[in-house]
């Protein structure tokens, strides 16, 4: 694909309190994909109170160049300025491509940024790809709709083509410590009235107990479980993931779990990101409480149980000794 | 002192009967004949929340909606929960129209309303669940904007919010005129009474085209949109289960690094 | 013909089955069990102004209209079946009272109807004397200004919750007179708990009432003296067979959803259930027999709403009562036979449904009385 030196693929690089979001690692490595098809150079962009550290692990992860805001007003997301910063850099630079990390900031942040400078705005895409359409190279996404049962695909007339993508879709690159990119420091040009909405501070909370269907990982145990200390071991496993414990049936009949938390037909449906199932057969009473999940993940002993006819992932095996694998794993990647 | 509220709506599918909608295989286009439609739910919490502070400030609250005439019955029931006038935005070159268009529509119909002090709208619709609205129609109105899960007035003008991230909130300050998207979180709203869903019934709602709103036919509808639709298909949803292999520490290392890639959103 | 109803019909319909998903069907198995009746969720739906919808607004009604009535039943009852045979109940006496009662007895009761201040309930059947209304044994005797009042009812649904209960008694040889009595007049007591399969769950108290010299004011009686059934005969076709029949519908619809969702869920033999060509037919004959339902009982509202008196549209309240009342019956059954095991567990409760769609059978009238009635408006005089 040999066209004429293309605009940049620019990634803007969100950090929190001194500390990058990994999905702008993510969306480095699908930006650096990006430029090989379209021939350009991956640029990210930062935008912070303090620089150090981060320049070189955004070029670690395959940036060819880093443009750098540094203002001590900047450290917390002010969207206003912010918007106002990237604004003027997308008129000065005329990027091709910019993407943006599905983060509740980051979905806040790329309209604003779109509205600004007239540009289209694809959110939330499950996929991005080059293809050659009249002529052009368009970068072409596909959103779900309608909650999943259909797939669009989209493209922007305008440049820069932007798009969110949610955090976990895409693998980061190993970091590189030997990669090289070059640092463009810019001004931040930000008046009095780029502050109309001020970020004060930002409050961080471990979740209280979240109901069962508010959470977005949610860890349910059967009959399989066998005892209350088996379920003592799904409730570090919650723990380790940040999720909400829910279970069959015959576990609140043995008061393993309380009534709330019971999930099917006669319990609560959810829908979250991740389910994990453990030692349940997958009774239809029960697996109809948690269809719209978005990944199944089943743990169970018995290798035609139809919890499997349901599930994306699945482990057959002693579910405790499994359990136990998966949270010192789990404690393992944490540190 | 009185504040002056639009709270703008989008009628959308019933998504408990999202699994009904289907595709029309030679058109590819979306077929929703006989699928309930109702006012899309966090639209609902912003109109909450906009009743709540008229209650507080008083003052008028006017609802909004750029749809089709079948429209009408969400801004009907918006008049029933208690919005004091309601304005359906319509025109055949709406059709097609993206989020940068329909903040632009939007926008035009709030400049036509004339003064006021506050937006409201809902963050996210649950079908095309883009979130831009509120961000965009900001900007095009000049003004700030922020996402809400929490309200918190200081006086007529001013005002904090908490915005949801993840695992908190961000604690931002600011002043009126805003644009405030809400989260579901905010409130629980109000069910309209029987005797105002029978009071609202010969209401008059206005109807403005582009003619009324005085925008560029060109600027809207699919031509004037930045982004386009270039295909869409119906995504069959069957789980095939793959079984991991290996010992037990072996099975949970991959079920780990598995999940990462299907974005399961793990730690 | 337009079909289509009017938008503030949707919306209503629309507000009943947030109303219901909200509120009722969270606590569907609190309802269940027995105990407190639960004054809550019967206060709810007087603040959403459920009750009175027939009843004019200057006296604190919606004046919504039957047909809207009929839908607010019938969304409640998909949800929990007794809590629209409850709403089909509160809407007897404002009813009875709008359309027959006095200045005085509007003023005094309609608006704390329609607020939920006062619960009521029509009470009619006694051991001799249900389906023949003539054959009451309840008598009234007028001793000044007051009528004194000896009998007993029984079936009388919420009877021991009700703080107003229209009554019928006998004030001579074929003289019916009806009366509005109030709980706390003196010689009235609700009785003991009929044992009914509906009663052992909180929502469905169903009682004897006795009234052992009970004193009525004179003023509580509805229209003149001797004149009484016409008014209960009204109320009764108006609002309790058309009330049964939406929430027999409501019911119906209910399950049919439930099933439904198992079939395509349920997977047998490595296909799911509603592929089998059998059930299939099943379930399109329930889609179809509900679509009659419908028909008849939208049909029905809207006739009420032209102004026709129930007395002119007989064959249709009696209609759309005993389709929509065996209809349930035979959803239910059939859903069960397709839940299989789980037919009858608590896991999937279709069996909930049944108890309270068995009681609504016999309840604004049996089934063959119905057959009747059909029978008189259509076949009426013989030749031979």
């Amino acid at each position: 694909m040999t066209a004429a030196k293309s605009g940049e693929v620019w990634v803007w690089a969100e950090q929190r309190k001194g500390r990058l979001m990994t999905v702008s690692l993510e969306l480095l490595g699908k930006g650096s994909e990006l430029c090989k098809s379209i021939g350009s150079e991956l640029a990210a962009v930062l935008i912070t109170d303090k620089a150090e550290g981060l320049v070189k692990d955004l070029i670690a992860h395959g940036a060819n160049r880093v443009y750098v805001i540094e203002d001590v007003r900047l450290g917390l997301y002010q969207s206003d300025a912010y918007t106002t910063v990237m604004g003027k850099l997308i008129e000065a630079r005329k990027p091709e491509i910019l993407l943006i990390g599905g983060t509740s900031i980051g979905r806040d942040f790329a309209p604003r940024i779109a509205a600004r400078v007239h540009t289209g705005l694809v959110a939330n895409c499950v996929d991005l790809h080059i293809e050659e359409i009249n002529g052009k190279s368009q970068l072409v996404l596909v959103v779900p709709g309608f909650g999943g049962k259909m797939m669009v695909s989209m493209i922007c007339k305008t440049r820069p083509q932007m798009a969110t993508v949610k955090p976990g879709l895409l693998t980061a690159h190993q970091a590189n410590p030997n990669a090289k990119g070059d640092i463009v420091k810019v001004e931040a040009e930000i008046k009095d009235d780029d502050l109309r909405a001020r970020t004060i501070e930002i409050l961080e909370e471990r979740s209280a107990e979240r109901p069962v269907e508010e959470a977005d990982i949610v860890v349910a145990g059967g009959w399989g479980m066998r005892s209350a200390g088996g379920f003592k071991l799904i409730q570090d496993l919650a723990n380790a993931l940040g999720a909400a414990i829910g279970g069959t049936r015959p576990a609140v009949d043995e008061g393993w779990i309380p009534k709330e938390c019971m999930i099917g037909h006669s319990g609560k449906t959810v829908s979250p990101k991740l389910f994990i199932s453990l030692g349940a057969s997958g009774a239809v009473h029960y697996t109809t409480g948690f269809t719209k999940s978005k990944v199944v993940f089943s743990i169970d002993k018995n290798p035609s149980a139809p919890i499997f006819d349901v599930s994306d992932i699945g482990i057959v095996g002693d579910v405790c000794e499994i359990i136990s694998c998966l949270v010192k794993e789990l404690t393992v990647v944490e540190n | 002192m009185t504040l002056n509220i639009v709270v703008c709506i989008k009628q959308v599918p019933d998504p408990k009967h999202f699994s009904e909608i289907t595709m029309d295989p030679v058109k590819h286009t979306i077929r929703r004949e006989g699928i309930p439609s109702v006012i899309n739910p966090c639209d609902r919490h912003a109109l909450e929340e906009g009743l709540r502070i008229r209650e507080k400030f008083t003052g008028k609250l006017v609802v909004i909606s750029m749809g089709p005439t079948q429209a009408l019955e969400a801004l009907q029931e918006a008049l029933a929960i208690g919005a004091d006038e309601a304005i359906l935005l319509c025109d055949k070159a709406f059709a097609g129209s993206d989020t940068l268009v329909t903040s632009y529509v939007l926008g035009a119909a709030i400049g036509k309303i004339g003064a006021f002090d506050l937006v409201l709208c809902g963050n996210e619709t649950v079908d095309g669940g883009t979130g831009h609205v509120g961000a965009q129609l900001a900007e095009l109105l000049g003004i700030p904007h922020v996402q809400a899960s929490n309200i918190k007035f200081i006086d007529e003008r001013s005002l904090t919010v908490k915005m949801p991230i993840e695992h908190g909130y961000l604690d931002i300050s600011l002043k009126l005129p805003a644009v405030i998207s809400v989260t579901e979180q905010i409130n629980r709203y109000r069910l309209p009474t029987v005797w105002a869903i029978v009071e609202v019934a010969g209401r008059e709602i206005k109807i403005w085209d582009c003619e009324d709103l005085e925008v560029d036919t060109s600027k809207v509808g699919s031509d004037g949109s930045p982004t386009e639709v270039t295909g869409i298909f119906e995504h069959k949803f069957k789980r095939r289960v793959e079984f991991l292999r290996g010992s037990p520490e072996e099975m949970a290392k991959q079920a780990v690094v598995k999940l990462r890639q299907l974005g399961g959103d793990m730690k | 013909m337009d079909f289509s109803f009017k938008r503030e019909q949707e919306i209503l319909r629309r507000t009943v089955r947030e109303f219901a998903e909200n509120e009722i069907a969270p606590r569907v198995d609190y309802f269940d069990e027995p105990g407190e009746f639960p004054f809550e969720t019967a206060k709810k739906m007087a603040d959403l102004g459920l009750i009175g919808m027939t009843v004019p607004k200057e006296y604190g009604g919606s004046a919504m209209g039957h047909l809207a009535r009929m839908i607010a039943t019938e969304e409640l009852a998909r949800v929990y079946t007794a809590w629209g045979s409850h709403h089909r109940g509160f809407e007897i006496i404002p009813y009875l009272i709008s359309t027959y009662g006095s200045d005085q007895q509007k003023e005094k009761y309609l608006r704390k109807l329609c607020k939920g201040e006062l619960f009521s309930q029509l009470a009619i059947t006694e051991q001799i004397g249900g389906s023949d209304p003539l054959g009451i044994q309840t008598t009234a005797k007028l001793e000044r200004d007051e009528y004194v009042i000896n009998g007993r009812k029984v079936f009388a649904t919420r009877g021991e919750i009700s703080d107003l209960i229209g009554v019928t008694a006998k004030t001579g040889e074929k003289s019916i007179s009806t009366f509005l009595m109030e709980k706390g007049f003196p010689g009235f007591k609700a009785g003991r708990r009929e044992r009914l399969i509906s009663t052992m769950s909180r929502t469905m108290p169903i009682n004897e009432l006795i009234f052992d010299n009970c004193r009525v004011p004179r003023e509580n009686m509805v229209g003149v003296e001797g004149k009484g059934l016409g008014p209960v005969l009204g109320a009764v076709g108006a609002i309790g067979r058309t009330g049964g029949a939406a929430l027999c519908l409501g019911t119906s619809i209910g399950a049919f959803e439930d099933v439904l969702k198992y079939a395509k869920e349920r997977v047998v033999a490595g296909r799911a259930l509603s592929s089998i060509e059998s059930i299939r037919f099943r379930l399109g004959d329930m889609a179809m027999r509900i679509d009659i339902g419908k028909l008849l009982n939208y049909k029905t509202g809207w006739l009420l709403d032209q102004r026709k008196h129930p007395r002119e549209i007989t064959k249709e309240t009696a209609s759309c009562k005993l389709y929509n009342s065996e209809l349930a019956v035979d959803v239910i059954l059939k859903a069960i036979e397709i839940f299989g095991g789980y037919g009858t567990s608590a896991d999937f409760p279709i069996i909930r449904r049944m108890k309270s769609a068995l009681d609504a059978i016999a309840a604004a009238g049996s089934n063959n009385i119905m057959r009747l009635m059909i029978a008189n408006a259509t076949v009426g005089e013989s030749v031979a």
